[in-house]
């Protein structure tokens, strides 16, 4: 039931581009609040809703225009200093702003958008007209003039004929013109009348969110970066017709050192366009993270004024790069953390001053990338969290025994509260705080082969670590063998390597354990962890560190580190397998998801060092075995 | 006339419209189109490459397309360009700007290819005069 027939592709480009137009007013009204005469904003502003206006004219969807054109009106009078912003107003055009986006969803929906509500037009028009009840709405002295020069008075000039004679045509030509009776305006009108009848808001369900997945599939890529994919493939393409002729060459038996040399060169380069090509197309799918990040600073606005709180939101390195499908699905994780940070992170104004801080809180989100990974940060000047406190709570709620509440510093300690079923808040709020969120987020975060960390000191605030791969399609691994068979596990996890030599082995609690600098972390070998039956002592360790939990993989070998390309197992995935990906030899190698692997495994209870030991080999053989 | 000789410039920051104005020339036959997102951008490429036509909307960020259009008419290389604005604003000052500052034509969105291409007809035909 499309009203937008043979229009489809356009109205998906429509689409994505206008919400992205739309989350940078929302971005710069909230900048407005606090600049309320900075012209440039209020440009931006009026462009904003003026493109989307143009585009939903061609789309026939009326309502939206009428809506865009309201608004942008009221823009161009706060621009041209003729109304001036007052709180009313801006409540005035947040609502409306709110209402394009309802449109979007029917538009989404493949939907002509129904009127705007009748209240919020009464109100845009008497506004515009200076007549909008509430604290004084600035000057109307130019009233006059602009419904003398605008096109709200009903008859539309012939522009045709005006351009004509201003540019001054020849008499006969503008005299002409009149006849032809098109003029573009009377055009577009007729056009309009054209499109499908709007659907009554009754027969249309309640706007729904439709999810990612069937909108927003494509990607907007600079051309650039597609020249250089087609470059290199062209490239490519010379150096296998260059192999080619040397093939026949060689296979005619000419095997001479300049043949030789020349096939040698030919590899080599080949091998460097294939990663030059995989790094280009890999750039394709990155997307400036600011695309993500533009819609947060009105969430925060919004939420903070409900809450009678002053937060802002200080945004930096919107320009840092970041895979498209993980903008995607960052997207949930993020508004629920600035979300708790405005709810339960930041204190009430009050509260602050008491404290003998500023009254307003900020909110700071940041992205960069170190390395191979990006962090995102979200940190808040707000009452920070107790870690002691966050100990009795967990135990309190049974998600962790008192023996095990000591054994854990003040880091593993703010880690609890991404466990399922956690939440400090003393009451429950409508924003956050239902005990369902954080680790939902560790969880949306852990997915994309990214770890979550929070810092927090009480009275000073709460920082939260994201960090992230900067790909999902590559993931550098460390490639551990038991016996033969090779494992992937992701290097991201790993944090060190080392040997397990028996005698330092101590029990504790009935499991093998090894101090490291003061830690002590059980071995849990990595074939009781995969229900294998353990056939050797372990050789070696790998210190994994997860989120809340660190312990030392016990196993026999390593074949190297790799950056593996993942292919992933779509119908067919085994519980701690997170895919596969194929070595230079050609062997197909299991990528371990270790998370899974623990939580999901017996193994996870650890051995008993007798058991440990039962295999256990001379020292002379292990050397060979290594 | 080659129609396909005929080297376009369509103007605007926002892709969709570049797109839709781009399907209607090629919808009347014009297939020589490039683009550009603002009028510096668009300023650059006619410097730097061959056009015959610019099609250029007015609301844009870095540089306007009024800015633009007086920029062409006062180059000595590109002031004969025949330059159509395209905008959403049917306002009497507009026009009047947009035609004192040379524009050949001026066309409101949203328009059809019949409207586009009665414009363009008409432009063609006063450039052969000249």
């Amino acid at each position: 039931m499309s009203d937008f027939a043979g229009m489809q592709d356009l109205l998906q480009d429509f689409l994505v581009e206008a919400e992205d137009l739309l989350s940078g007013v929302d971005n710069r009204l909230v900048e407005l609040e606090k600049n309320p005469h900075d012209k440039n904003l209020l440009n931006e502003i009026f462009r904003g809703f003026h493109t989307i206006k143009g585009g939903a004219g061609f789309l026939g969807a009326n309502e939206l225009v009428t809506l865009c054109h309201l608004t942008e009106n009221l823009f161009d009078k706060l621009r041209n200093d003729e109304l001036s912003l007052t709180p009313t107003l801006m409540d005035l055009i947040l609502e409306a702003t709110a209402a394009v986006r309802d449109m979007f969803v029917y538009l989404e929906r493949g939907v002509q958008p129904p009127p705007a509500d009748e209240s919020l037009l009464e109100r845009l028009r008497a506004a515009l007209s200076g007549k909008l009840s509430g604290p004084a709405g600035g000057g109307t002295k130019k009233q006059a003039d602009v419904v003398d020069s605008g096109k709200d008075d009903g008859s539309e000039p012939d522009w045709e004929l005006l351009h004509q004679v201003v540019a001054g045509e020849t008499a006969s030509e503008a005299k002409a013109t009149p006849k032809q009776g098109d003029d573009p305006a009377q055009n577009g009108k007729a056009e309009a009348k054209a499109a499908p009848p709007v659907p009554k808001r009754a027969s249309v369900p309640a706007p729904v969110r439709r999810q990612a997945e069937n909108r927003d599939q494509g990607i907007r890529i600079e051309t650039s970066r597609l020249d250089q994919v087609l470059n290199l493939a062209g490239e490519i393409g010379l150096t296998k017709n260059r192999l080619t002729a040397l093939r026949s060459d060689i296979l005619a038996g000419k095997t001479d050192p300049d043949t030789l040399h020349a096939l040698d060169v030919s590899v080599n380069q080949l091998d460097l366009l294939v990663s030059d090509l995989q790094n280009a197309v890999m750039k394709t799918r990155m997307q400036p993270i600011g695309r993500l990040f533009q819609k947060y600073p009105r969430i925060a606005r919004d939420l903070a004024r409900q809450l009678g709180k002053q937060i802002e939101l200080v945004i930096s390195g919107e320009e840092t790069e970041i895979d498209k499908t993980m903008i995607d699905d960052l997207s949930d994780p993020l508004i629920h953390l600035i979300r708790n940070a405005v709810d339960h992170g930041i204190e009430s104004p009050e509260e602050r001053v008491a404290a003998g801080k500023k009254p307003e809180g900020t909110i700071q989100l940041s992205a960069k990338q170190e390395g191979d990974h990006i962090l995102i940060i979200i940190a808040d000047d707000g009452k920070g969290m107790s870690a002691e406190k966050i100990r009795a709570k967990a135990v309190e709620k049974g998600l962790i025994s008192a023996d095990e509440a000591n054994g854990l510093d003040d880091r593993q300690s703010l880690n609890l509260i991404f466990l399922p079923g956690f939440s400090t808040a003393e009451k429950v709020s409508d924003v956050s705080g239902r005990g369902v969120g954080m680790d939902v987020v560790r969880t949306n975060i852990t997915k994309l082969n990214g770890t979550i960390d929070v810092q927090s000191e009480p009275g000073r605030g709460t920082t939260f670590i994201i960090s992230l791969p900067l790909t999902l399609a590559i993931l550098p691994v460390l490639l551990v063998r038991l016996g033969e068979q090779p494992f992937a596990v992701p290097l991201s996890m790993v944090r060190e390597i080392l040997p397990i030599h028996l005698d330092e082995v101590r029990e504790v609690g009935g499991r093998s354990t090894l101090v490291v600098r003061g830690e002590v972390l059980p071995i849990l070998p990595l074939s009781l962890l995969l229900n294998w039956p353990m056939t050797r002592t372990p050789s070696y360790g790998v210190l994994m560190q997860m989120a809340e939990f660190s312990f030392i993989l016990g196993i026999d070998s390593f074949a190297g580190r790799e950056d593996a390309v993942i292919k992933s197992l779509e119908d067919f995935r085994p519980k701690g397998v997170a895919g596969v990906t194929i070595l230079s030899n050609g062997q197909i190698v299991l990528i371990l998801d270790m998370k899974e692997l623990f939580e999901t495994s017996t193994g996870r209870q650890g051995v008993s060092k007798k058991e440990l030991e039962k295999y256990a080999q001379p020292p002379e053989a292990v050397m060979q075995l290594a | 006339m080659d129609k396909n000789k005929i080297r376009f410039l369509v103007v605007d920051d926002f892709s969709t419209m570049r797109r839709i104005v781009r399907n209607l020339l090629k919808e009347l036959g014009y297939t020589n189109v490039e683009e550009a997102e603002d009028g510096q951008v668009a300023l650059n490429k006619l410097e730097s490459q061959p056009f015959d036509f610019v099609i250029t909307d007015w609301n844009m960020p870095n540089m306007d397309g009024l800015t633009l259009l007086r920029k062409i008419r006062s180059s000595e290389k590109l002031k004969h360009l025949p330059v159509l604005m395209i905008t959403a604003e049917a306002k009497k000052e507009n026009i009047i700007a947009a035609a004192q500052a040379g524009a050949s034509g001026y066309i409101v969105k949203p328009f059809t290819a019949a409207v586009l291409a009665e414009k363009l007809d008409r432009i063609f035909a006063k450039l052969g005069k000249q």
